[in-house]
């Protein structure tokens, strides 16, 4: 008997519907993702706020015995740490960008869901680390960008530091992982029509802060691996007993710390662009000089970072550089500033909540870049920095700039992510609870700072003046508390009873809106065609707008466009979830946790499911590109593969991490004390497996003609060539590292030893993550499907191999060549 | 009145209170304000932050005014008649506002290097007076190469005369703050950094380490004493002389006190001129005359010296200082010998 056909659904599932527990743990869907992210976000938001409290009421009046110094110095830092690692990072990158930068240039997904999903899950793990100190020892207590030498070991003996250098070093795998799915996506997956120039703002400033993030991740991922290495392995990198000076640390933190705050910053800035021009009824104001504002500050923002630095004697010629280009990077800001007034003057505004909050955002991100520029001045900023004036600025800038962004996109996306509209009075309530808390907080940092007011202090003296605005601070905080206490009662309350959201509740002017709320899972029935900028307002009312302003008068609405129209769910393929992020994710979390109790077993435990997972998520289905299954045929805007053009970002990253290491070594060879030094290299040994390496290089290009041509057979000899010298290498390598070893070089003897063994160490881990991936290709080639799809894929471990050893040239010539100059 | 302009009145009002309340607090001088410099250094910073508040204070005012300009009067509300302009640009005021910000930033930026190099002296001053400080978990070391002083927590300088200051560190980073004698200078260990300045009004200004340094971070204080050149001379030659011998002690609780003091593990931390070498902790030879204790966070009161030496943990979490389980006389006696160390 033939089965009755199952009949299609009236409605379209959307994308919260369906799957269980079970579909949650495995979505690679990128609206599912954000809400995880949303939901980690908002759980962490009022933990370090209950931070801050404490913190204040233990501020509240002097010598006070509320919180023990040792809590309160835990309070400081995890308060620091949890709003920009926890909450404004996931929420901007994590949240708003996963979920509606697809939509607004019209992709289906990102470039790697599963990827994607990676980064949730790698991102929860890193999270819980950082607050294992619960349980084991105590949380983190030095301080958010952690000073050496405070954290040797020797000076914070506890697993405190621990858990935060581990959960920093897995939360940068996170943000570095999103960091290259968005970049691909935006420059390989914007639907037809969407050139750079008619991208939303918020797209623009996603794909500047992407690049930012990609650059700016490797110092501080290499300032932590040193200090895992001083604390864990008897290292000595931040040590000036060995020669070392834990300045080290404050420029490779500040080389990212400096992009970071920018990081934040620009996302805020995106999304505030794009809430002021809807809710003005008027484009955005200076669109070009917008989109090469956001270009122009993140350039500038690696070259500012020693205006963290003023204090600790760089000398005047240093000094005056980065108070110079921290002075110019006012100047792109302040073209934003105005161009946001310029936007709203002479519009049509609809006051929302989501409106209050940008306009609110706009003064308060002014008064925060008006103290910034007082910071710039390098001889005011000793006075300043340190005390509680710089705490007024970083918190006007990021509270006031960013989390107020934050607040508007709350308000603004939230009808499209969930499909129900938050409370407006609430919200306005909101809104001013959060003006005045806000203000009453930080403002008088200002004066206590100018008053001579020291940060991190966890008690103060009497008789000093500082008393009665310390209190109106912690009065004012409990304003703000009780802000943030609404908006939670109004995100739960609409959830439940909240009106159902229309597709366009704003009348919106970009590609979201043009879909339902919330979406279904595949997003778009019919990828858009892009006209324009403001891509869905030319949609709904022409080029010119004029059409709309008739209809606007005349109180028509504009007609439903095709990519609104349902589609039943089953005539769109959409990627099938995966188990193997959360797998990897967890692996990760074995590794640190061995790492922090010093179990060997356990990391190898960590390792081992770590690599098997990827492996296995290679095997899985291919990665997603537009309509079709097949990557060959993933149309791409750009015209270069996805995974081409996700490789070369990552090769980017890699440079910069590479220089990192580089340059540290470098440094500290000229400040080398005592122990064997230099001299114990021994070039011709190390020419032979020098040869070695770049010989298999050439044995890569070989096994990629091979399959090119369709020649299985070829290619696996040569692949088998590359892996056999890529061995030989290796093998030579570790004899050196032993040879040293016996002849008394160790990573705890003195700094050439440290930066050697690190240096040439990390480029041979590299070179066994190499030679597992060619291996693999080299098992996988034997299956029949591999014939269809895989040129590419070798061309993709070339790619890698290749900069390995071109990585490889500059080592050998900078550590062992090198030596042969005399004076080197 | 125009309904929608209550708002910004509202604003307005606001921000003047503030302002007041501002200037009326600036008027009382708290004493670690920087708003009351008492030195060439921070008399030049302190003009240069004026100047730059005055150029903040104006582009914040264009920035409000234009804000509210552009939300309250030049604008229409969604529902009323008008329709909305769709101007998009304007190359003029597009210029404006880049070169604008930017010549007032060169207006900054000139006497900012300025006072960034006139402030930096690679040398020290002719005839500067030089002294070490060094840095420790939680209190300051200060010697006096010239007179051969070594004391703690309390500086003393004269007016009128360059003071260079050499940082050093034993342990962690720390940063050496007097806000009325200028900007602050981080203490790093494995370099030597320079603080130079003159001050020029006597009194006694307070300090505070200002980098995060560990457990009592907030309770590394210090006190600068500023001076005559005779007072100053005065100070030199009472820390130049021997503490008084056990049989000239002022009191007999004093001479009983020297020898609990010479009997106990006290020995080997602190050092008293003729009495002992330790070096770990402060320098405890001219005790008495220092008017606090404990790096500045209680006043130098017998009092306070007994609570201090019972249990050093409670006041100063993290010290290395241990309870030494002294009560009773042995107590008094030792807390009177270390008061009669003037």
């Amino acid at each position: 008997m033939a089965a009755q056909p199952k009949p299609l659904p009236t409605e379209p599932q959307n994308y919260l519907q369906g799957g269980g527990l079970i579909g949650w743990l495995t979505t690679i869907d990128h609206k599912r993702v954000a809400v995880l992210y949303a939901v980690a976000s908002f759980v962490f938001m009022a933990v370090g706020g209950l931070e801050a409290m404490l913190i204040r009421m233990q501020l509240w009046s002097p010598d006070n015995h509320l919180i023990s110094a040792a809590l309160y110095n835990q309070l400081f830092t995890m308060h620091g740490t949890t709003m920009i690692f926890l909450v404004v990072m996931p929420l901007e990158v994590g949240f708003f960008a996963n979920f509606v930068l697809p939509l607004q240039i019209g992709a289906r997904d990102v470039a790697f869901p599963r990827i994607n999903a990676l980064s949730f899950w790698v991102f929860l793990v890193g999270a819980i680390f950082l607050h294992l100190g619960w349980l084991w020892g105590g949380l983190p207590d030095a301080g958010w960008f952690g000073y050496a030498n405070l954290t040797e070991r020797y000076f914070s003996p506890g697993l405190n530091l621990d858990f935060w250098v581990v959960g920093l070093l897995i939360l940068g795998t996170s943000t570095v992982l999103s960091g290259l799915n968005f970049f691909v996506t935006i420059v390989t997956m914007r639907a037809r029509g969407m050139t750079f120039m008619r991208m939303p703002m918020f797209t623009w400033a996603m794909l500047v802060t992407v690049v930012l993030i990609l650059i700016a991740f490797p110092p501080l991922t290499v300032g932590l691996i040193f200090l895992t290495l001083d604390r864990f392995f008897g290292a000595h990198f931040y040590q000036s007993a060995y020669g070392a000076t834990p300045i080290l640390w404050q420029h490779l933190f500040w080389l990212f710390g400096h992009p970071e705050v920018y990081i934040m910053a620009l996302p805020a800035f995106g999304m505030i662009s794009e809430v002021v021009p809807v809710f003005s009824r008027k484009p955005l104001f200076g669109y070009p000089m917008m989109a090469y504002s956001l270009v122009l500050i993140a350039f500038l923002s690696y070259g500012v970072w020693g205006h963290h630095m003023f204090a600790t004697g760089m000398g005047p010629v240093a000094d005056s550089a980065f108070a110079i280009t921290s002075m110019l990077i006012a100047i792109p800001t302040g073209i934003k500033i105005f161009s946001w007034i310029a936007t709203v003057w002479g519009g049509s505004l609809r006051m929302t909540t989501a409106f209050y909050f940008a306009l609110g955002m706009i003064l308060e991100f002014t008064i925060g870049g008006l103290s910034g520029i007082m910071h710039a001045s390098a001889p005011i900023d000793l006075q300043q920095t340190d005390s509680y004036f710089v705490v007024a600025h970083f918190h006007y800038v990021l509270f006031g700039g960013s989390m107020f962004a934050i607040l508007s996109g709350i308000y603004y996306w939230w009808p499209k992510v969930t499909g129900r509209m938050l409370n407006e009075p609430l919200g306005k309530l909101q809104f001013w609870l959060t003006i005045i808390g806000f203000n009453g907080t930080f403002f008088p940092m200002h004066i206590l700072g100018m008053w001579g007011m020291p940060r991190r202090i966890y008690t103060y003296g009497a008789g000093l003046g500082w008393t009665h605005l310390n209190q109106l601070e912690t009065l004012s905080a409990f304003i703000l508390g009780l802000a943030f206490l609404a908006m939670y009662i109004n995100l739960i309350w609409s959830t439940r009873a909240g009106e159902a959201a229309p597709a366009d509740p704003w009348d919106g002017r970009s590609l979201e809106w043009s879909i339902a709320s919330p979406p279904p899972a595949y997003n778009f029935a019919k990828v858009p065609e892009v006209r324009g900028r403001d891509a869905f307002w030319v949609m709904k009312y022409g080029r010119a707008g004029s059409r709309g302003i008739a209809m606007f008068m005349a109180g028509q609405t504009p007609p439903v466009p095709e990519s609104q129209q349902a589609l039943p769910a089953e005539s769109i393929h959409m990627p099938a979830p995966s188990i193997f992020p959360l797998v990897v994710a967890l692996g990760i979390g074995l590794m640190g946790s061995g790492l922090v109790i010093g179990e060997w077993r356990i990391i190898a435990i960590g390792v081992l499911t770590v690599i098997a997972s990827v492996i296995a998520m290679g095997f899985e289905y291919p990665s997603y590109g537009q309509e079709s299954h097949d990557p060959q045929a993933a149309p791409s805007s750009g015209g270069i593969d996805i995974r081409k053009v996700g490789l070369w970002a990552f090769l980017g990253n890699e440079c910069v991490f590479f220089a990192s290491l580089i340059s540290t070594y470098i440094v500290y060879k000229s400040r080398n004390l005592g122990g064997p030094g230099a001299d114990i290299l021994e070039i011709p040994l190390t020419s032979i497996s020098t040869f070695a390496l770049l010989m298999s290089s050439l044995a890569m290009v070989l096994a990629l003609s091979a399959i090119q041509r369709n020649d299985k057979t070829w290619m696996r000899a040569w692949l088998g060539c590359t892996i056999a010298l890529g061995l030989v290498f290796l093998g030579v390598e570790a004899y050196e590292f032993t040879h040293f070893y016996h002849e008394g070089l160790s990573m705890q003897t003195d700094l050439f030893g440290q930066s050697f063994y690190t240096l040439v160490g990390f480029h041979g881990f590299h070179v066994t993550i190499g030679i597992i991936w060619l291996s693999t290709i080299w098992f996988a080639s034997f299956s029949k499907k591999f014939g269809k799809l895989r040129s590419l894929s070798v061309e993709l471990a070339g790619l890698y191999w290749h900069f390995v050893d071109i990585v490889w040239v500059i080592i050998f010539t900078l550590v062992y060549l090198m030596q042969q100059v005399k004076g080197a | 009145m125009n309904r929608r302009l209550v708002p910004a009145r509202i604003a307005v009002a606001i921000a003047m209170l503030s302002a007041f309340i501002s200037g009326c607090a600036a008027r009382h001088e708290p004493p670690m304000t920087t708003l009351a410099p008492k030195s060439d250094l921070a008399q030049w910073i302190y003009s240069l932050f004026l100047e730059v508040t005055l150029w903040d204070a104006g582009i914040f005012a264009i920035v409000v005014a234009a804000f509210i300009l552009a939300i309250f009067v030049f604008s229409t509300r969604v529902g009323e008649a008008a329709a909305p302009s769709s101007v998009a640009s304007d190359l003029g005021l597009e210029v404006a506002w880049t070169l604008g910000p930017a010549l007032v930033l060169l207006m900054i930026s000139i006497p900012t290097v300025r006072t960034i190099f006139r402030s930096q002296p690679r040398i020290a001053p002719q005839g500067s007076l030089e002294i070490k400080v060094i840095a420790h978990q939680w209190w300051w070391e200060f010697q006096y190469a010239q007179s051969g002083i070594t004391t703690a927590n309390e500086l003393h300088l004269p007016i009128g005369r360059q003071i260079r200051l050499n940082l050093e560190s034993g342990d962690v980073i720390h940063s050496f703050w007097v806000p009325q004698l200028g900007g602050k200078r981080d203490v790093v260990p494995g370099q030597i950094n320079e603080l130079t300045l003159e001050a020029n009004v006597p009194g006694t200004y307070l300090g505070q380490c200002a980098e995060f340094c560990g457990l009592s971070h907030a309770n590394m204080r210090f006190r600068v004493m500023v001076e005559t050149p005779d007072q100053f001379a005065m100070w030199e030659k009472a820390q130049q002389a021997a503490p008084l011998a056990a049989d000239k002690a002022v009191s007999p609780s004093a001479a009983d006190g020297a020898e609990v003091f010479a009997n106990s593990p006290c020995t080997s931390c602190h050092r008293i001129d003729g009495v002992s070498k330790g070096y770990i902790g402060p320098d405890l030879s001219h005790f008495g005359a220092r008017t606090t204790l404990a790096a500045g966070i209680m006043p130098n009161t017998p009092d306070n010296v007994a609570k201090w030496v019972t249990d050093p943990e409670t006041l100063k979490p993290g010290v290395l200082m241990p309870k030494l389980g002294l009560s009773g006389k042995q107590l008094d006696d030792l807390v009177a010998y270390l008061e009669s160390l003037k």
